[in-house]
């Protein structure tokens, strides 16, 4: 697969883990745009239209579950491959980040091979 | 005993003078039982009410004996009103008022409604005795009016006897054969009094009535020579006083005493004792209102006190409620609070995991990539931690949750090992596995990978230098044994039960300062459990611990 030029966006509430996702995938080859809350995300979705975004579920504003209800519910947004990614790993938030249409969920802290795997995994499906 | 009836069959037989002589050696011959008995079944202090029986009998020996003596040496009978009758009569207040005392030993209560019952009892007995016994003599014609009054006072201490043998009849100490047998001795003496009293006329010395009498002394003798009767000087706490049946009976039959007296003078056209059944049954009448009210007043003090011990309990059963909703409460702001701190752990651990897996993949002098090992490493083992917090505290809401999915038991002990290999080397403990093939199990392949985990990183971490550490995988029929076995210091039995157990940790790993948090072996059980299986442990201090897992191939429930 071909990363270069694509564009995924990362939302993150926490400025440091923001910043290490953005240069691990910009590592990877992916051009990345970056939003700290979740109306931002939604904003910059859809304006700059990325091929995937990785998603922090508590963000202020709006949750990383309500961006995605927003994504999927947007016919030209629909297709924006989604990766959830929190603190929280129970069983019960994995279930629900899988029902309202994540296309995977990472639970934090994660490897970076680890979550550049599993975009590449997604973006080549 | 039997010598006894022997010697009253002895008395039939006797000519009239022997008849005399032989009534008075039984008679005393029963007194000097009466005392050999108490004195041998009873301590000095409990003799006393039959003491008295012995002195009440003697009274009537001795008015026996001045009987005989006229009989034999004047060949008449003595005058009456004679000293005789002063023996006779002396004898009957010391015979019933040791049956009262024997009563009271036994635990007798002297309460409103026990004074009660024996005031209805008198009052229908001396009614009865007036009517029938009584006052017939005032009908007789008497050689003087000391002799009248004399004869009218036998049926009258007769009253005594007879209240003191109803009170036997109710009395606390029924189940021992001496009570029986002084209750037995008692009725003769009275229905000997009795039957005398309806054939004054034709009575004569020899009468079959001196069988009742001489029986009523032998009886009494039994009573007194009889083992059991130590026991009836003692209180006996499961009889006290109650309304029983046979209480019950007897007031019955004191409350009818009036009317049937009535009938019966009626029947046999008596001259009726109108005024006197009168006034009797209106005094029994009134005994029984008030023991009636007693008995309601009793019944109503038993209901508040009911209400009140009911709305005691209810109170504090309220209490205990409410506490126990505030302790689950507390609980539950526990769990909520270490499940909320684990997820905001989380979050700066991603962080400087995260930076320092991108130094060490940057950094080229060796020293620093070993320092940045080394930070990375205890992030891991602080996640590790709040991992195991995090997983204990969702434990206590409730079941463990399993997603899952056929899981190969043999790839996932291998790569459990591998993973635990660097660890092992670092502390100098030799790893063994040995595994064969086994069914796959349903379960949840990260849950049992945790469970392999936990065992392995426990024997490594209890197993000193130089140690060995085995892993080995076997399967029989349907169940699958995973078995961790180590050389490593042991589990004392003492801790062995609570191993176990949420935040348990040994003595022993305590002693020697290994780092733990009590949780790795509460999570592994949550696991097994999950999977329907078993765990257990098998250890010898000093020398090592094996860990055995059973799961089922199915998977459980």
């Amino acid at each position: 697969m071909n990363a270069e030029g694509k564009l995924v966006l990362c939302a993150d509430d926490d400025e440091d883990i923001l910043s290490l996702v953005s240069l691990r995938l910009q590592r990877a080859g992916f051009e990345v745009a970056t939003a700290t809350d979740g109306q931002e995300a939604v904003e910059i979705a859809r304006t700059r239209r990325p091929v995937l975004a990785v998603l922090d579920v508590m963000m202020p504003r709006r949750t990383g579950y309500e961006v995605l209800e927003e994504l999927r519910g947007d016919e030209s947004l629909r297709d924006i491959k989604v990766i959830l990614l929190s603190a929280r790993v129970q069983e019960s938030d994995v279930a629900r980040g899988l029902d309202a249409g994540a296309d995977a969920y990472l639970a934090k802290p994660f490897k970076a091979q680890e979550l550049v795997a599993k975009i590449e995994e997604l973006l080549e499906s | 005993m039997g010598a006894g009836v022997l010697a009253i069959a002895v008395y039939f037989l006797l000519p009239a003078d022997g008849q005399s002589i032989f009534y008075v050696v039984i008679g005393a011959c029963s007194v000097a039982a009466i005392f050999i008995g108490s004195a041998r079944n009873l301590p000095p202090e409990g003799r006393l009410p039959w003491q008295l029986f012995g002195l009440g009998l003697a009274g009537q020996v001795a008015g026996d004996a001045i009987f005989a003596v006229y009989e034999v040496s004047l060949d008449r009978e003595p005058p009456s009103p004679s000293v005789a009758d002063v023996f006779y009569l002396a004898g009957y207040p010391l015979l019933a008022i040791g049956a009262l005392l024997v009563l009271q030993r036994l635990g007798g209560r002297t309460s409103r409604t026990a004074i009660l019952d024996t005031a209805i009892i008198f009052s229908g007995v001396a009614l009865v005795q007036w009517v029938f016994f009584i006052d017939p003599y005032n009908h007789i014609r008497f050689g003087s009016e000391g002799a009248r009054l004399v004869a009218m006072t036998y049926p009258a201490m007769d009253v005594l006897l007879l209240v003191a043998l109803a009170q036997l009849l109710v009395g606390p100490g029924g189940r021992t054969v001496a009570y029986r047998l002084l209750l037995a001795s008692v009725a003769l003496w009275v229905v000997a009094d009795e039957v005398y009293s309806l054939n004054v006329n034709s009575y004569q010395g020899g009468d079959w009535i001196d069988a009742l009498w001489l029986g009523s002394y032998v009886v009494w003798a039994a009573a007194a020579l009889e083992p059991s009767m130590a026991h009836i000087a003692e209180p006996d706490r499961r009889r006290l006083p109650r309304l029983t049946s046979a209480r019950l009976a007897l007031l019955a039959a004191a409350l009818f005493t009036a009317p049937l007296a009535l009938l019966i003078e009626r029947a046999a056209h008596h001259r009726v004792h109108a005024f006197v059944i009168a006034l009797g049954g209106a005094a029994l009448a009134a005994l029984v209102l008030l023991r009636l009210a007693g008995l309601v007043h009793a019944v109503e003090r038993a209901g508040v006190a009911e209400r009140v011990a009911r709305r005691e309990s209810e109170q504090a059963q309220q209490l205990l409620a409410y506490q126990n909703q505030q302790l689950l409460e507390i609980d539950r702001l526990k769990d909520e609070f270490v499940s909320s701190i684990s997820h905001e752990l989380r979050t700066p651990l991603t962080s400087i995991a995260g930076y320092a897996e991108l130094l060490l993949e940057e950094e080229e002098d060796a020293g620093k990539r070993g320092h940045l090992a080394i930070v990375g490493r205890n992030a891991d083992r602080l996640l590790a931690l709040v991992s195991d917090l995090l997983f204990a505290a969702r434990l206590q809401y409730g079941r463990l949750e399993l997603e899952r999915s056929p899981v190969d038991l043999r790839t996932l002990v291998q790569q459990a090992i591998d993973s635990a290999r660097p660890r092992a080397q670092a502390a100098a403990v030799e790893l063994h596995l040995e595994t064969v093939d086994v069914p796959r199990i349903q379960g949840e392949p990260a849950k049992l990978a945790q469970l392999i985990d936990n065992l392995v990183s426990n024997a490594i971490k209890f197993t000193p230098r130089d140690g060995h550490v085995g892993v080995r995988l076997t399967a029989r029929d349907t169940m699958i044994r995973i078995e961790v076995s180590d050389t490593g210091i042991g589990i004392p039995d003492a801790d062995r039960e609570r191993l176990f157990e949420r935040f348990f940790r040994a003595q022993s790993a305590l002693e020697q300062q290994i780092q733990g948090t009590g949780l790795g072996l509460y999570i592994s059980k949550a696991i097994v459990d999950a999977h329907g299986g078993r765990i257990g442990v098998d250890s010898t201090p000093g020398e090592g611990t094996t860990f055995v897992v059973e799961l089922p191939a199915g998977g459980g429930g």
